[in-house]
């Protein structure tokens, strides 16, 4: 019951916030916000005891994941994304196969100040997954990205709870 | 031979412009002299001769004004004597003046245009030209063509030498058409080659806007290459900055690098923290939401809508956020189990299967599959429905 109300409520893709250059294809909205939405319902089914700041986090780390596969492995934000969550999940054997054969690997990148730009930029590298390993214009590049998929991502995450917490159960 | 001379007689910039126009008066007299003795064909022993003492005289002359010679193109034999135009440029503003290049013969241009456009420019301040113009009409009353002094900056038109034949157009782009005369010349390559793609590369470099200088302070510039890429860079960035800024709600108002920075970061910090925020939300709204009907449901959409997402990464989705606060080596063999099993029900998109996730007991595991495999004939009808909502 619930379902069909959230589905329809994401299924319209509509981002007007979203600049027209380097979009999110609309036809892959319905399926990512799936993945988004099977997490979730396997992670409420998993974990229905366990304590709000658990599930929560892992609610977090699934909209990340989902972010990054929708945006694709072309992205450097996204690779460098996965890359930490798996580092972070350990689960190796089943994600190197895919990644490691697909991705660079990159090498511990330098730290140092980096030259013509401008000193705020290492903040943003902070921010920005995979910052470390850029140069200034790619930064600039992958953060545009990045904000519009988080931005999708914020809106995704608002629908649904706002389509949840507007149910009122059936008398 | 022709000594580089920078020049003491340079004065002011943009100071005394008659003196200077007397000067330049002068300078195209003895050029015209010199063209005289060369009317008959650009003969190359003779007018260096002469020439050099003639351009040692000239040299002096306008020391800090910017003139190019360009070679006309008609004078064909002359790149074969000389291998290549002969190029001198005056700078102006610049002391340091170019050199003649050993062994050019002076042929000027012939070319009525040429001159008419290099008495345009050279040298003069806009307005100037005026009595530029009427300085060059007055002494070249005669139909007399060779001007070759002033070359026209925008010597598109007349590809003067072969070998500089790319430079012509650089010209064009500039926008102070008064400027320079771009006389390329073999020896004059390197000052001229860096001058020329200085002026190519930017515009805006050189800070004063005054219209009869010439160029654009290309003193500052290294070499061609390394500011052309840093031209390039730079504006590769400007463009993306740009980008952000319009992503970045309330940013087109503000001015400067910095502080769009800062507004950047500032919004892709809110929006991080809107994130977990909303996860928080989801946490705790989540034991309300009956989802039964969910895993079904995902599974037969993903079943039929093809899509080409990465399953890849997907297989990854499923295992980072569900592994990512514990982890148990024994459910990974469980998990491909599962996989594995739902591969035979679902061949479509087998990595799409939600049943991999699971947590802490393995009586989970199964029941996800005997789920899916249950629901799924059961639920056709709502199935349906959903394609019809996908396919939106």
């Amino acid at each position: 019951p619930s379902l069909p109300t959230l589905c329809n409520h994401l299924s319209p893709p509509s981002h007007p916030s979203l600049s027209p250059s380097p979009p999110l294809p609309p036809e892959s909205k319905p399926m990512s916000a799936f993945h988004f939405l099977r997490a979730l319902s396997q992670i409420n089914k998993s974990t229905p005891k366990s304590s709000l700041l658990l599930r929560s986090r892992r609610i977090r780390q699934a909209a990340y994941v989902s972010m990054a596969c929708r945006a694709g492995r072309s992205r450097l934000w996204s690779r460098a994304l996965l890359r930490r969550l798996q580092r972070r999940s350990r689960l190796r054997y089943l994600i190197s196969q895919r990644t490691r054969a697909g991705i660079a690997p990159k090498r511990l990148k330098v730290v140092r100040p980096r030259s013509g730009e401008p000193s705020r930029a290492e903040a943003l590298r902070r921010l920005v997954p995979g910052g470390p390993g850029m140069d200034y214009c790619s930064l600039l590049d992958e953060t545009a990205h990045y904000i519009q998929c988080l931005s999708s991502q914020v809106q995704l995450m608002q629908k649904v709870v706002g389509s949840i917490s507007c149910e009122t159960p059936q008398p | 031979m022709e000594p580089t001379r920078s020049s003491g007689a340079g004065s002011g910039n943009s100071g005394t412009y008659t003196p200077e126009i007397a000067e330049s008066l002068r300078f195209e007299e003895e050029i015209q002299s010199l063209m005289r003795e060369n009317t008959v064909h650009p003969s190359l022993e003779p007018p260096p001769a002469t020439g050099g003492s003639s351009f040692t005289a000239l040299l002096g002359l306008p020391a800090n004004q910017a003139v190019e010679l360009l070679h006309d193109p008609d004078s064909g034999d002359s790149p074969a004597a000389s291998g290549g135009c002969e190029m001198w440029r005056f700078r102006l503003r610049d002391p340091k003046v170019m050199t003649l290049p050993s062994g050019c013969s002076p042929t000027f241009p012939s070319n009525a245009s040429l001159v008419e456009r290099a008495a345009r420019f050279s040298i003069f301040a806009a307005e100037d030209s005026p009595e530029a113009a009427s300085v060059p009409s007055h002494t070249h009353s005669s139909d007399h063509s060779p001007k070759p002094k002033a070359e026209p900056p925008d010597s598109d038109s007349q590809p003067i030498c072969p070998i500089p034949g790319e430079r012509p157009q650089r010209p064009a782009k500039r926008k102070e058409a008064e400027k320079g005369i771009k006389v390329k010349g073999p020896a004059k390559k390197g000052r001229s080659a860096e001058e020329g793609s200085a002026k190519v590369a930017e515009d805006n470099t050189g800070g004063d806007k005054l219209p009869y200088v010439h160029v654009r302070a290309r003193r500052g510039q290294a070499t061609d290459s390394h500011s052309l890429a840093e031209r390039a860079r730079r504006g590769k960035i400007n463009a993306r900055m740009k980008l952000l800024q319009e992503l970045v709600p309330g940013c087109s108002k503000i001015s400067g690098t910095a502080l769009v920075l800062d507004e950047i970061i500032n919004h892709v910090q809110s929006l991080q923290r809107q994130v977990e925020l909303l996860s928080m939300r989801l946490a705790a709204v989540n034991p309300r939401i009956d989802f039964s009907g969910v895993d079904s449901f995902l599974s037969a959409e993903c079943g039929r809508v093809a899509v080409g997402n990465g399953r890849g990464g997907v297989g990854m989705e499923q295992s980072a956020w569900m592994e990512a606060p514990a982890v148990n080596g024994g459910r990974r063999q469980q998990q491909q189990l599962q996989q594995q099993q739902i591969w035979h029900v679902d061949s479509v998109h087998p990595h799409q299967m939600p049943s991999v996730w699971e947590r802490d007991d393995p009586s989970h595991l199964f029941n996800p599959g005997s789920s899916l495999l249950g629901y799924e004939p059961a639920n056709s009808a709502s199935l349906h429905i959903n394609q019809l909502k996908t396919e939106l």
